[in-house]
């Protein structure tokens, strides 16, 4: 199967928005997961400071 | 023969087709009414999640649409205002949609539900499946009411960005709710008014095929006298303050004055002449009758823009109630 140009000329801008969008997601995880930890500990620092009834350090 | 020299043996898609499936100035509207609903909502969220989930609402109802798109390309084909969009002209496969949707549906909603909570995810995931399974497929072609019905999908959004700042959908959500519910018919009857041939020539049983056009002026009328009290309602229970109060009534009044215009009016009595000596008439040009229409169909939109915007406002500046 031969490609036209104009066909390999889409596929290739399709394939850099995939990688793009894939990236991105990536990214949106990455960044979910940071901030859910940081939400965690925060909390968790709170029940320990409310159970002691001691600031944290 | 020919065929197999003109059909491309892969996708000549571009990018850009594939933005257009999201129905992108539906998702503006979906992005602002699900920002309103989550700033308007008690409580602070953290900036970096807020923006995630009003990204996820978004792709999530672009992922609706796509899916639409998928399901009715080949009714979108024979009407005016649809015959453009990708499915519908060849530029992109219903399968490729279909593929599309789905998984843009499925990384909206899991993401959502990692970075927000598990209710706001389902609601979204909820709405896909209104839209795009119950609307679509079930409602739009079987009875007159499928905007009433199907109009529930589009007043999601406020609801999902609220559960996604909070946790919770309270009755002041289902308010917001209720606006763009009640919104919607008038919106969508005003625009069928004058574009009823094209919904008559694809099968559709939109109002002013089905019932006529008189029957669908008195509806947008009844629709509107309960749609103004409950969008100046927010200012008399603590979610709006005087900002909100001004512009609600203002252009509640309005809204109604064109409403009662429309009524008066021959809006949608008369086949379009342009439609008869088969012109390509582009859709907003309308016959001098449908004027009171198309002037509703604008101003709606300006409203509800007006609205959410006062809430907004408030919310960001602290002038709420």
């Amino acid at each position: 199967m031969r490609l036209t140009p104009e066909e390999l000329r889409a596929r290739k801008r399709r394939n850099v928005w995939i990688a793009a969008a894939l990236v991105a997601f990536i990214v949106l995880v990455f960044s979910t997961t940071v901030l859910r930890l940081q939400q965690n500990q925060a909390s968790e620092r709170a029940l320990l400071e409310a159970a002691t009834g001691t600031t944290a350090q | 023969m020919t065929d197999v020299q003109t059909q491309p043996a892969i996708s000549t898609a571009q990018p850009e087709d594939f933005f257009q499936l999201l129905k992108p100035r539906v998702m503006s509207l979906v992005v602002f009414t699900a920002a309103t609903g989550l700033v308007v909502a008690p409580g602070s969220i953290n900036p970096l999640v807020a923006a995630i989930a009003v990204l996820c609402i978004a792709v999530g109802a672009g992922a609706a649409g796509a899916l639409n798109m998928a399901l009715e390309g080949e009714t979108d084909a024979l009407m005016r205002r649809t015959r453009g969009r990708p499915v519908a002209a060849g530029r992109v496969k219903k399968n490729d949609a279909m593929a599309f949707g789905v998984i843009l549906s499925l990384f909206s909603v899991m993401l959502l539900g990692m970075n927000a909570n598990w209710l706001a995810a389902g609601l979204l995931a909820m709405t896909i499946v209104y839209y795009a399974g119950f609307y679509t497929l079930l409602l739009k072609r079987r009875t007159p009411q499928n905007i009433v019905i199907g109009g529930a999908a589009g007043a999601f959004p406020p609801v999902i960005g609220w559960a996604a700042a909070t946790g919770q959908a309270p009755w002041q959500a289902w308010l917001l709710f209720a606006i763009i519910f009640l919104w919607t018919p008038p919106h969508s009857w005003a625009l069928a008014l004058y574009s009823a041939g094209d919904y008559a020539k694809a099968g559709i049983p939109m109002m002013p095929v089905a019932k006529g056009a008189k029957s669908t002026r008195l509806q947008i009328l009844l629709y509107t006298l309960v749609f103004v009290p409950v969008a100046i309602a927010p200012a008399f229970v603590g979610l709006g303050g005087l900002i909100y109060l001004v512009v609600s009534v203002a252009g509640g009044l309005g809204f109604l004055g064109l409403a009662l215009r429309l009524y008066r009016s021959r809006a949608g009595d008369e086949p379009d002449k342009a439609e008869a000596v088969g012109r390509e008439a582009a859709l907003y040009d309308v016959r001098a009758q449908a004027k009171p229409a198309r002037d509703l169909f604008a101003f709606s939109i300006l409203y509800l823009m007006a609205l959410f915007s006062a809430l907004l406002v408030e919310a960001l500046s602290g002038l709420g109630a």
